[in-house]
């Protein structure tokens, strides 16, 4: 839960962006951004008007090339307290007098949502804030005293996209560890959750699509729908019955 | 009056396996009921669908007049369950785990639930362990925690599976006369499931006798024990036997056999009736000028009851 913050918000950053960009920049210092560079939509090139490498490599790199990483963040920072929701209380035998409580249907599948969400979400945000003070470290020395972050899609990205993205993810994850047997076996489903947004990745870096306040709009809406949808048959196929005959 | 616990024709399929074959039984208020079988006998399957673990295949269930499968959350809030496991949170104090599941059953009012919990720490001797981890605990300990946990919210009815399996003989004890006490003194009626012999003789007003998870026969102890017993039988034992004494007890009207046992000081005397015979026994033995140490009625055991009716059930 902390490996995965501290490498986007701390490690990477520093190894890709601030020490780079602080060091005297060669000549060639923005020819291994040229793919993503020229496959930039032409508003974004325009941005990068009258910059230099140096320049262009902090600018890019901080604003695009990191942002679907944060939404990794949540995902993976949910995982483990996701898939252990039900599946991990089936294992250690703790969920039989839990469901024999009065607590609804509902309230269960929601109280095992956010038990996942609201460590997710702090660890997004603060990942975020560490990111944010690093980059703007390297943005203030580079760009003369212009601090880069926070920004329109950033912030879009942290409050609108990562909790909504989060919440559909959870409350899979949650649906799944319901229906399987062990933890493990919950994980390793999970685990496909994690492809649309190594799309989003990769997509990034080849510039197929890229993170702008418009984009971001667009996904926090089809990511709302998604999260209705996941948490009106979650809680329509969530059965007490069915946890407890999946008894290891 | 109505019964605490009701059930008319209760089924439960997993499968193609029948696990509970149209089960009907009735536990009265303040009662102690057994549920009595082997194991896969069908116990936990029952306690599962009336506490709304599990909905039934077939039949229905009533807790206090409210249907299982309809009112599933009020029957929820009035009966407490010990599961086959203590289902506790390892990781969480005692105190913590009541604390969780005493506002899971919407005990919401702070000193109202504090005092609760109290209470039944102290009733179990665990309020000096209270801000221990369970993962400390003893088999035993953690059995009586989880009982606290089914009695947070002071429920009427309490669903009881297999409270004694895996304890030592001393911690066995302290769950009976915990269960004892909460049947006298708390007045709940108890459902308890067990295949121990010793707490269904001791705690229960009634059991039934479940076997592949049909009704084999429902009764006092007392009553179970007597379908079983052929012909009343006394045993006399003497500081020494001889011949004079064998002679004067066979002798008399309503003696069928007698016998001597294997200690040769002991006579087996199967007899018509044992109150109206015994005195005549001892009157016959005395002027025959033996000397008594102790006379008592031989009667079968619940176990012996038990495997003879599970037997009978197989053939």
């Amino acid at each position: 839960m902390i490996a995965i913050p501290f490498m986007f918000s701390v490690l990477l950053p520093t190894l890709i962006i601030v020490l780079p960009g602080l060091a005297t920049a060669p000549e060639s210092s923005s020819g291994g951004l040229g793919t993503m560079i020229n496959s930039l939509p032409s508003n974004v090139r325009n941005e990068l008007a009258g910059m230099t490498d140096q320049q262009v490599l902090v600018y890019i790199m901080s604003l695009y090339f990191f942002a679907p990483f944060f939404l990794i963040i949540p995902l993976m920072a949910s995982s483990v307290i996701a898939s252990d929701s039900f599946a991990g209380e089936k294992e250690r035998k703790t969920i039989e007098a839990l469901l024999a409580t009065p607590i609804s249907d509902s309230e269960l599948f929601l109280g095992k949502t956010l038990v996942s969400f609201i460590p997710s979400m702090i660890v997004t945000v603060f990942s975020y804030l560490i990111y944010l003070t690093v980059i703007n470290m390297a943005s203030f020395k580079v760009f003369s005293g212009k601090l880069l972050l926070p920004n329109l899609t950033w912030i879009m990205l942290i409050v609108g996209l990562a909790p909504t993205l989060a919440l559909a993810s959870i409350g899979l994850a949650v649906m799944i560890s319901a229906r399987v047997k062990g933890f493990r076996e919950a994980q390793q489903i999970n685990g496909i959750l994690l492809i649309p947004i190594l799309a989003l990745v990769f997509g990034q870096i080849s510039g197929a699509t890229i993170l702008g306040p418009i984009m971001v709009a667009v996904l926090i809406g089809v990511f709302a729908l998604i999260d209705i949808s996941v948490f009106s048959v979650g809680i329509r196929m969530f059965k007490r019955e069915e946890i407890l005959s999946r008894l290891t | 009056m109505a019964p605490s616990i009701e059930t008319n024709g209760l089924t439960k399929t997993f499968a193609s396996v029948l696990a509970v074959d149209h089960l009907s039984l009735e536990v009265m208020e303040g009662e102690v009921f057994g549920l009595l079988g082997p194991n896969g006998a069908g116990k936990t399957t029952t306690i599962r669908m009336l506490a709304c673990l599990l909905s039934p295949s077939e039949g229905s269930g009533k807790i206090a007049g409210h249907d299982v499968v309809k009112n599933a959350s009020r029957v929820r809030e009035i009966v407490g369950i010990l599961t086959e496991n203590p289902s506790l949170y390892e990781r969480l104090t005692a105190y913590e785990n009541m604390d969780f599941f005493a506002e899971a059953y919407n005990l919401s009012n702070p000193q109202e639930k504090q005092n609760r919990i109290r209470a039944l720490l102290e009733f179990l001797n665990l309020w000096e362990r209270r801000n221990d981890r369970v993962a400390k605990f003893s088999r035993g300990m953690k059995q009586k925690l989880a009982i606290a946990r089914a009695l947070v919210h002071n429920p009427p009815i309490l669903f009881l599976d297999e409270p004694t399996t895996g304890l030592d003989p001393e911690s066995a004890k302290g769950i009976r006369d915990l269960i004892e006490s909460l049947s006298r003194y708390e007045k709940h009626t108890i459902l308890l499931s067990t295949h121990h012999l010793e707490d269904a003789e001791k705690l229960c007003n009634r059991v039934m006798i479940i076997n592949k998870g049909k009704s084999v026969v429902v009764g006092t102890p007392e009553e179970l024990r007597d379908r079983i017993a052929d012909e009343p039988v006394l045993k006399v034992t003497l500081t020494k036997l001889d011949n004079r004494i064998i002679d004067a007890v066979r002798g008399l009207e309503h003696v069928r056999r007698v016998s001597i046992d294997d200690s040769s000081t002991g006579l087996i005397i199967t007899v018509d009736d044992t109150k109206s015979v015994t005195p005549e026994v001892v009157r016959s033995i005395v002027r025959a000028d033996g000397m008594i140490l102790s006379v008592n009625v031989l009667r079968p055991t619940l176990e012996d009851a038990y495997l003879k009716l599970v037997k009978e059930e197989r053939t």
